[in-house]
């Protein structure tokens, strides 16, 4: 079999050597401890000893050449021993640990061992390079702070348990940390649409079977309907609020007559570009207005931590009459639109959600809600708050009312509003406030334009 | 002008920049006069400076520590060296004792502007005593400066520094990579910052702090789970006390997992500091635990059993995966 | 004198004034002036002053663990006032007349006692490091600021002090062979007031002197009488000289006796017996020169009694200009473990302000 010597580090710590003359040829058989050749080293000019006997098989290199330690320089062949063993090199102790070295030395050619100064123990050596160093060279920092949410691991891992990317969850806590509720939520708003049946198998509080007058049924005198889903939504989500939040409504009237006429004088003009000016535009404006004002409106309690919950963005959800029950399409940032970009937005998701067109997410992250039974009928009423959010403002029927101006009763349109709000965290006289806030810009709707 | 230099020629060069730059810089200990230190760290220094300034000292590591204080305060600046960090013991007292507390003892009155050199770390194949990794012990306390360098050019940088810092530096050097591979290193002195760390790759995955010998280790096992689409991000810890903590909270931050790698013991070392650090000050940006690769809590094993207690690439590998899976 | 004349190995103290005050080696007395041994005995009794207001004010509950000195005040002043004014001292933690004669002011060293690290903080020029707790370890010190005098090719001497019971210790061992292989000028003194605490000189170790460890080491090593002032000035200016002269350092055995407690902490008569204390007080160091000052006419008692009211109007004013005066800043905490604050050093100091300062 074949023998590899590697050139050995015959000084101290040299590198490599220059082939003076070579001592045999090739064909020549040698017994170990015969001189190969002749090397100049830069401590050193000496004769190689083989290691091996056998017969030479290969030099490599010729007088004047340079060989490096480590390198192979000579192939004996040699008899008598196993093949695997073969593969083993010279310059390698074999006191040592030989897997280690030859792994090492696979991955690496050039590594041998240069010097193992150190009185005890033996320090590996190689003059195998490595990259300069990168100090002070500043690679381009990203922004760190973008892609991971804020959240406890707890909500971590109870995000990873329900299979929600946390990085979608919008937070809840301090400094929109993402809070165990707000993946509970997620959750829940994640299996409405998508899964059908999820639903109808979740787990629900036993409550109690409806017993109707007059036993057996009689299927003349009543009817049983399964709830649909979003019927079924519809309820739970009304219960949810009206027995978590203490509500409390406050109710006023609006004179509008000047946001009619100006109303009025834009109307038809918008409309050659297809756009439906209502009252409603206007009315969000007021109402973020109010909620920049008095922030608690755009809140949410959080009960489980005592906090309540600041939102500094404004998401306006739109209650919507559907031939399959109310949907709440939320406008997102509507603080940064104009009005024709809020008319436009309303139209928009108010036709789509009718269509059940809607999709889930438009449904999501509403900070306060305006529900406009008005558009049907009805003057006062009593809105169910949006839970979690902490208030709800319902709009009636504009009409035409003789009101007293200046002592004079003249004929003015008038808007009635009733403002339902989370009587916890908002006191009475704040809710008057806020009314009164959507009076100012309503009545004069310059202010509206200068203040928004 | 640049040469390529192993990690143990870099720290040659320098104590020999320092001592021909200041004349204060003397260099003393065990072997390390005429022989030029058991691995050659100090080799030449006495032929150039001479024996007052480069010179053996009798077998007492507490009396060479000891002395170098009384010098530091008498106005050189010592450069002493511990033949293995395992024979720093002795002089353990004279460390926590009095090299530490020195300045503050005296309200600022006497610093002592000195290092104390040590090879450190297994890996060699060697007797009892000649493997230790105690970082961790001397990094607890107060008034102290521990750095390990784990490349030449750090090695060069950091020296010079801690040579050049008034307080003391104590300077552990990863024998088992002394000689194992070169860099370009400029021949003129420079100098790195003590209590920086370096982000050596950037990543996104995960952040791995290691230190030493194990960077190397640990740059081998990030090739292995790079080829599964891991991209982890990797520090050198370079200075182990003061700790740089901001390095390691912007990389936690920026990945959400934290993975340490040390050759010493598990229990109670740096790596549970750097946890806690993620702990205290990443908390809410953590997407897996806080997790340590490193030797057991064992005495470090002679030299047929020393493979199994260095973290290898393949176990640091192992845990990469397990944590960026997490 | 000449070391060479005083071995060690004969256990016989080095001894200029007996115990009556009477010169028993004229050849050997130093030749010092009228205000030369005013100041002397002026320093002994202001450190036995220090000493009797400390205890005093410590069993008032006024003053924290003190450390007194009582008998050994000859061993302390004689040798410090054979040092010039560029050497070195070194010292372990009962040196309180070392001290005063090296320049340190009573109100650094109050300041010690009274737990303020401000205390060790010596005036600008006064080469005195501060107090070694650590047993012997202030030899090595001593000895890398001679071989730090020898590198820089300066004259001046380190002299450092350990007690009986520190001659134990490694570290002693160690630096006496340094110092002796590198010929450091550095003066040991052992102050052998014949406790460590409770431990008896005799079980400290076999050696018939302390002196005599000198010789493995191949110094001179000198046994002296400790309570005698002149011997120690004497021989202390001689192994400076010597120092000085690049011959090396010497050991000196300062043969004392510690009249009071370890530390105000400790209970001597655990471990000695009254009748040894009572043997020792007609040694003191105090009556012995007191003596010979009168004998003199260098004093007279009416000089000692206005000295002593002096002396205490000092020592009772310092005490009382730091007395409830003296609490640590919160900032000198932190700020002198390094040239510069570690960020965590500061963050841990402002969280620490923030929580007195009643915020979160």
């Amino acid at each position: 079999m074949r023998f590899e010597f590697k050139f050995p580090d015959v000084g101290e710590g040299i590198h490599e050597g220059t082939i003076v003359k070579w001592l045999v040829d090739i064909g020549d058989n040698i017994k170990e401890g015969d001189s190969l050749v002749e090397v100049e080293t830069d401590k050193v000019t000496t004769e190689i000893p083989s290691p091996r006997t056998g017969k030479v098989l290969e030099l490599k290199g010729d007088a004047g050449d340079i060989i490096h330690v480590g390198n192979v320089f000579v192939v004996i062949e040699i008899e008598g021993e196993d093949s695997e063993k073969s593969s083993d090199s010279q310059g390698i102790s074999d006191s040592i640990d030989e897997e280690d070295k030859k792994k090492e030395l696979d991955e690496k050619e050039e590594v041998v061992e240069e010097e193992t100064a150190g009185v005890v123990g033996e320090v590996v050596a190689s003059s195998e390079e490595i990259p300069p160093s990168t100090e002070g060279i500043e690679s381009p920092k990203e922004d760190i702070q973008t892609k991971k949410v804020l959240a406890t691991p707890v909500a971590r891992a109870m995000a990873k348990d329900l299979g929600i990317d946390i990085n979608t969850v919008e937070g809840t806590g301090p400094n929109g940390r993402v809070m165990k509720e707000d993946i509970r939520r997620a959750k829940e708003e994640h299996l409405k649409p998508k899964v059908k049946e999820g639903l109808e198998n979740r787990e629900r509080p036993k409550t109690k079977a409806l017993v109707l007058e007059g036993s057996p049924e009689s299927e003349d005198l009543y009817e049983r309907i399964p709830l649909t889903r979003i019927r079924k939504t519809i309820a739970e989500k009304m219960s949810e609020s009206r027995f978590t939040i203490p509500h409390t409504t406050a109710m006023d009237e609006i004179d509008i007559s000047k946001l009619d006429k100006f109303r009025k004088t834009y109307k038809e003009i918008l409309k050659e570009e297809d756009i439906h000016l209502t009252y409603l535009p206007f009315i969000i404006k007021a109402v973020i207005r109010g909620l920049k004002q008095l922030p608690e409106f755009n809140s949410s309690l959080d009960e489980l931590n005592e906090e309540l919950v600041l939102k500094h963005f404004y998401n306006i959800g739109i209650a919507t009459d559907t031939e399959r029950g109310l949907m709440v399409p939320v406008i997102r940032n509507a603080d940064k639109k104009s009005i024709v970009e809020l008319a436009k937005e309303i139209s928009d998701i108010s036709t789509r959600a009718k269509n059940n067109e809607i999709d889930l997410e438009e449904l999501r992250g509403g900070t306060f809600t305006i529900t406009n039974y008005g558009s049907i009928g009805g003057y006062f009423g009593i809105p169910i708050i949006n839970h979690p959010e902490a208030a709800i403002l319902g709009l009636g029927r504009v009409v035409e009312k003789p009101i007293v101006k200046d002592g004079e009763i003249i004929i003015g349109k008038v808007l009635p509003v009733s403002l339902s709000y989370d009587h916890r965290t908002i006191d009475g006289a704040s809710g008057a406030r806020f009314i009164n806030i959507l009076k100012d810009l309503l009545m004069n709707p310059d202010m509206l334009f200068l203040k928004s | 002008m640049t040469n390529k230099l192993n990690l143990i020629g870099a720290v040659n060069q320098a104590l020999m920049n320092e001592m021909e730059l200041d004349e204060t810089v003397v260099v003393y200990g065990e072997d390390v006069g005429v022989e030029g230190g058991v691995f050659r760290a100090t080799v030449d220094l006495q032929k150039k400076f001479g024996e007052k300034r480069a010179f053996d000292s009798p077998l007492a590591e507490s009396a060479i520590v000891g002395s170098a204080i009384g010098m530091a305060i008498n106005g050189l600046k010592p450069v002493v060296e511990m033949q293995f960090m395992g024979f720093s013991y002795p002089a353990f007292n004279q460390i926590i004792s009095h090299v530490a507390r020195m300045r503050n003892r005296s309200r600022g009155l006497y610093n002592l502007p000195m290092v104390i050199r040590a090879p450190y770390g297994g890996g060699i194949r060697a007797l009892e005593h000649h493997s230790e990794s105690t970082e961790a012990i001397y990094s607890q306390i107060p008034g102290l400066k521990v750095v390990i360098p784990s490349t030449p050019y750090d090695a060069k940088g950091l020296l010079i520094a801690a040579i050049r810092d008034p307080d003391p530096v104590l300077f552990l050097e990863p024998k088992r990579i002394y000689r194992a591979f070169r860099q370009d290193v400029p021949e003129e002195p420079y100098v790195l910052p003590i209590g920086k760390a370096k982000v050596l790759q950037e990543g996104e995955d995960v952040t791995i702090v290691a230190w030493g010998a194990m960077v190397r280790d640990t740059q081998k096992a990030i090739k292995m789970v790079e080829s599964k689409g891991i991209k982890p991000e990797l520090i050198d810890l370079r200075t182990i006390a003061p700790i740089d903590r901001e390095t390691i909270i912007e990389s936690v931050k920026k990945t959400g997992r934290l993975i340490v790698v040390h050759e010493a013991p598990k229990t109670l070392g740096v790596g549970a500091e750097l946890m806690a650090i993620a702990n205290e000050k990443a908390f809410l940006y953590l997407e897996a635990p806080p997790t340590r690769v490193t030797g057991f809590d064992t005495t470090f094993p002679l030299p047929k059993g020393e493979k199994h207690y260095i973290p290898s690439p393949e176990r640091i590998a192992k845990t990469i995966e397990d944590v960026v899976r997490f | 004198m000449n070391f060479k004349d005083h071995n060690p190995l004969n256990n016989k103290q080095y001894r200029i004034l007996d115990f009556n005050g009477e010169v028993v080696n004229k050849e050997d007395l130093p030749s010092l002036t009228e205000e030369e041994l005013k100041y002397l005995y002026k320093t002994m009794l202001y450190t036995r002053m220090i000493d009797d207001k400390a205890l005093s004010y410590q069993r008032q509950g006024r003053m924290l663990t003190y450390a007194p000195n009582t008998g050994q005040e000859a061993a302390q002043v004689g040798s410090a006032y054979a040092m010039e004014k560029e050497d070195w001292l070194v010292p372990a933690f009962r040196e309180l007349g070392a001290l005063l004669v090296r320049g340190v002011p009573l109100r650094n060293i109050y300041l010690y006692w009274y737990g303020n690290e401000w205390g060790s903080h010596m005036p600008e020029g006064v080469k005195v490091l501060p107090i070694s707790v650590p047993i012997a370890s202030q030899y090595q010190h001593a000895v890398g600021i001679g071989m730090a005098n020898n590198i820089k090719e300066e004259n001046n001497v380190a002299v450092t002090y350990v007690g009986d019971g520190g001659t134990s210790h490694g570290d002693f061992h160690e630096a006496l062979n340094f110092a002796s292989v590198f010929k450091a000028p550095v003066v040991f003194i052992i102050q052998n007031n014949q406790y460590a605490i409770s431990v008896p000189r005799s079980k400290q170790t076999a050696s018939k002197t302390l002196a005599q460890k000198a010789i493995a080491y191949d110094m001179p090593g000198i046994l002296v009488d400790g309570n005698d002032i002149f011997a120690m000035y004497v021989a202390t200016k001689e192994a400076v000289d010597r120092a000085r002269r690049g011959e090396g350092p010497t050991l000196i055995e300062a043969y004392t006796y510690r009249l009071g407690a370890h530390t105000t902490s400790d209970d001597p008569t655990k471990y000695r017996e009254d009748k040894e204390v009572e043997q020792w007080k007609p040694k003191d160091p105090l009556i012995r020169f007191k003596k010979y000052l009168l004998n003199k006419g260098v004093i007279s008692e009416e000089w000692e009694k206005e000295t002593l009211e002096e002396l205490e109007k000092d020592v009772v004013s310092t005490f009382e200009s730091i007395e409830d005066k003296s609490d640590t800043e919160i900032e000198d905490i932190f700020k002198y473990h390094y040239e510069t604050m570690p960020p965590q050093l500061e963050e841990q100091l402002e969280e620490y302000k923030l929580f007195l300062e009643g915020g979160k």
